[in-house]
């Protein structure tokens, strides 16, 4: 039986790419049954190809530069082929839709599954993995939870980190509990980090785990903006807004690459148990 | 050679070492007060503040370029946790304002991430091996 209901929602996030839109099948192939909505902008030229594969009724589409006024992207470059216009949009669409929860997700995903110190096992059970993360957003003071990523694994599983103070890609949220991304690029990590630095928690789930294309590799969506710059630039858009715990350097996987460095001890606040404050 | 923080702490270059201290979202505060001034690392705010108040720029300038030189303020986390547990009620209260601590009121978030992991490890364990 489906434990999703009609105040729930996904959305996965798209553009320029109606014929490869991964992440719907593969939610559906996992074991999701409740709504899909894909989220375009106005400026994506191929919204009717969107409209045909889809059905209009589940594509919606927004108007990036009115977003676009809403938030601070950090740059003034006019580039907005970036995801964070739809990321931001999507609490005003959920609220239109009378849904109070979602989860927000790029369209290239091609594997959800669980992670263990025994590795990896696919799930056919997302309906109650996004239920359980729902709940534990609604019942705490937690302002978002993601799957964990790939990359968060790369060294093994580690049994003393199941959670981490990150948030990326994958954000179950909650219509009453808002917030903004910043930033046109690396929108994410700057998000975590800043509000994470005024008391917001996000988190990462290391138990449940999501995969997507490779970065610079998957045409459309944002893969030019990176080719464009490249993760050096994208970097510094957290570094610009939070210099004192961010910084900018190498990391080599298939590629030697520049990236973010958080130091965590230094970027958000401790949670602590009630018991320390005095009556 | 080893690279120490001004809080004393070890620069660790490894990237993927970086969460190590978050193994639940609780942090427990250890037993002793640090001092005030453990509390965070002003000194490249300090340096580009005496910068700026030494340059020719406009008051006002000035006013809104030491407000950004806070940006640079690195606070340490842990230690303003450890710091809250053992100051004063009104002190705890300002803190609680400024968001430098997260309380976790009646285990809100404690309880919620046991469930949350016990949902889906029940959810693990009923999945299908293949």
């Amino acid at each position: 039986m489906s434990q999703v209901n009609n105040n729930f929602a996904a959305f996965i996030l798209s553009h320029g790419r109606p014929n490869n839109v991964i992440t719907y099948d593969k939610l559906i192939q996992h074991g999701y049954t409740g709504k899909i909505y894909i989220v375009i902008d106005n400026e994506d030229n191929t919204a009717d190809e969107y409209y045909k594969n889809f059905g209009k009724e589940n594509v919606i589409m927004f108007d990036k530069e009115q977003v676009a006024k809403q938030f601070d992207e950090i740059d003034n470059f006019g580039n907005r082929k970036t995801i964070v216009y739809a990321r931001n949009v999507c609490f005003d669409i959920a609220k239109k839709l009378g849904i109070k929860n979602f989860i927000q997700l790029d369209d290239d995903y091609y594997w959800f599954g669980h992670r263990t110190k025994d590795g990896a096992k696919t799930t056919r059970s997302l309906d109650k993995i996004f239920h359980a993360l729902t709940e534990f957003v609604n019942n705490t003071p937690i302002t978002s939870v993601c799957f964990s990523q790939g990359g968060d694994h790369i060294g093994g599983f580690d049994e003393n980190k199941k959670i981490r103070r990150k948030a990326m890609n994958s954000f179950v949220c909650s219509t009453e509990k808002p917030f903004k991304f910043i930033g046109r690029i690396n929108e994410d990590v700057t998000t975590y980090t800043r509000l994470g630095g005024l008391g917001k928690v996000f988190l990462t789930i290391n138990n449940i785990q999501l995969d997507q294309k490779d970065t610079q590799t998957n045409k459309g969506g944002m893969t030019d903006v990176y080719l464009l710059s490249g993760t050096y630039l994208k970097s510094f858009y957290s570094v610009i807004v939070n210099p004192s715990c961010v910084k900018v350097k190498t990391i080599t996987a298939k590629h030697t690459r520049m990236h973010h460095h958080i130091k965590w001890d230094n970027a958000v606040a401790c949670i602590i148990d009630e018991k320390h404050k005095k009556k | 050679m080893k690279q120490f923080d001004l809080f004393g702490n070890e620069i660790i270059e490894d990237d993927g070492k970086y969460t190590k201290k978050i193994e639940l979202p609780l942090y427990e505060p250890k037993n002793t007060k640090p001092h005030i001034l453990e509390l965070s690392d002003r000194s490249k705010a300090r340096r580009l503040i005496n910068k700026i108040r030494n340059s020719n720029v406009s008051e006002e300038e000035k006013t809104f370029l030491i407000g950004a030189a806070q940006r640079h303020v690195i606070f340490n986390y842990n230690r303003i946790a450890d710091y809250y547990a053992h100051s004063s009620k009104e002190m705890q209260e300002l803190m609680e304002d400024s968001a430098l601590v997260i309380l976790d009121f009646e285990k809100a978030i404690e309880l919620g991430y046991a469930k949350l992991s016990d949902n889906l490890l029940q959810t693990f364990l009923d999945e299908p091996s293949k």
